[in-house]
């Protein structure tokens, strides 16, 4: 034991006291970050056809907005949220479904009967019938919902 | 760069100060009051990260802690270290100052540090009466009620200090935010401020000598 070594007890310990710390460091520290980002990666909830109701409410070339309630499991809570819903149709057989919320900023667009136009008032924005932009910032026209009709009543792929 | 910085900011005086100070030869019960301190930090990760989804009221505490314990990722790893780690404070503490006062290192001059020390004793008993309330099941509500009834035995004031303790006559949604802001906001203060006077004092005076057979 005479030769000197060549790392000194003292380096080793260092280095050890370091190696230790680093380690708890990350065992604390990976969980930490999952704890906080875990729910934001959660993909929500499957989608399910959702009745709107009677298919002869819409007149032809009018967008008609339906309402329906759907159940949301947020964290520990269960809500209801109301979805609004526009659907149109041109002939009374083939429809499409609308969602109401503008593509900008999630403002909720209206139907103005007067000028056959949606309007959003947050930033002004104007889509036409069919949801196409037509005036304003919103990057994309109005999302559509997969729509089905059976037995006269409406029902859209939502959730 | 280092150099550059340290000739302003003197952090590796500090540095050496805290860390490379002398000590005398001590055995391994030298280091329950670092432990403690280890576990002190770990409470205050801990405690920061459950803040995060805890909710302080009667509609809401337990669903809260139940959806941290089975529905967040790695939560009932977060809330279990949290929960853990109170029990072991408390045992570290107490044996901490078992220690100092089996080898007599409460003496001159070394007072003023055992004082603080029986103070952040105190605060940590506080940390587990008002924690223990927070998860608000039927072992925390019924732990409460005893401890707060139990609180109000003195003769006279008694009842002034349940009445205080609850927020009123009954323990309610009042005591749950009392208690939780105490544990959140006044105890860690307190904790952190008798720590770092502890701390100072450690540093500054040293540490004892284990006592030998002629002392």
């Amino acid at each position: 034991m005479s030769e000197k070594p060549s790392l000194s007890r003292r380096d080793f310990l260092g280095f050890a006291t370091w190696a230790i710390g680093g380690l708890i460091g990350l065992g604390m520290g990976i969980p930490a970050i999952a704890y906080i980002i875990g729910p934001a990666l959660k993909r929500v909830e499957s989608q399910e056809w959702m009745r709107l109701g009677a298919a002869s409410k819409v007149e032809i070339g009018v967008p008609t907005l339906f309402k329906t309630k759907i159940e949301r499991q947020t964290g520990w809570i269960t809500n209801q949220t109301e979805l609004s819903i526009y659907v149109i149709t041109e002939n009374g057989r083939d429809f499409a479904a609308m969602s109401n919320i503008c593509t900008h900023l999630g403002c909720r667009v209206r139907w103005n009967v007067d000028q056959g136009q949606f309007f959003c008032p947050c930033h002004n924005a104007v889509f036409d019938r069919d949801g196409n932009v037509v005036d304003g910032p919103p990057p994309r026209p109005l999302d559509r919902y997969e729509i089905d009709v059976i037995d006269d009543q409406l029902y859209v792929l939502g959730g | 760069m280092g150099n550059w910085l340290d000739e302003r900011l003197g952090l590796r005086e500090i540095w050496a100060a805290i860390f490379l100070r002398k000590i005398p030869k001590v055995n391994w019960l030298y280091t329950l009051g670092s432990a403690t301190l280890f576990v002190a930090f770990n409470q205050i990760v801990t405690g920061i990260l459950l803040t995060i989804y805890y909710v302080p009221t009667p509609d809401h505490a337990y669903d809260s802690v139940q959806y941290i314990t089975t529905q967040v990722t790695a939560g009932w790893f977060i809330r279990g270290m949290h929960h853990y780690g109170a029990s072991a404070m408390v045992v570290l503490a107490a044996a901490h100052m078992i220690r100092v006062i089996y080898y007599g290192a409460y003496k001159f001059p070394r007072e003023v540090t055992w004082f603080s020390g029986v103070f952040l004793l105190l605060i940590t008993v506080g940390f587990g009466f008002t924690g223990y309330l927070l998860p608000w099941d039927q072992k925390a509500y019924w732990a409460t009620i005893v401890g707060t009834k139990i609180a109000g035995t003195p003769p006279v004031i008694g009842d002034y200090i349940l009445r205080i303790m609850r927020g009123g006559e009954e323990l309610s949604a009042v005591t749950l935010t009392r208690f939780f802001g105490t544990h959140v906001w006044v105890l860690p203060i307190m904790l952190i401020l008798l720590i770092s006077i502890h701390m100072y004092l450690v540093i500054r005076i040293g540490i004892s000598d284990v006592p030998k057979k002629e002392d």
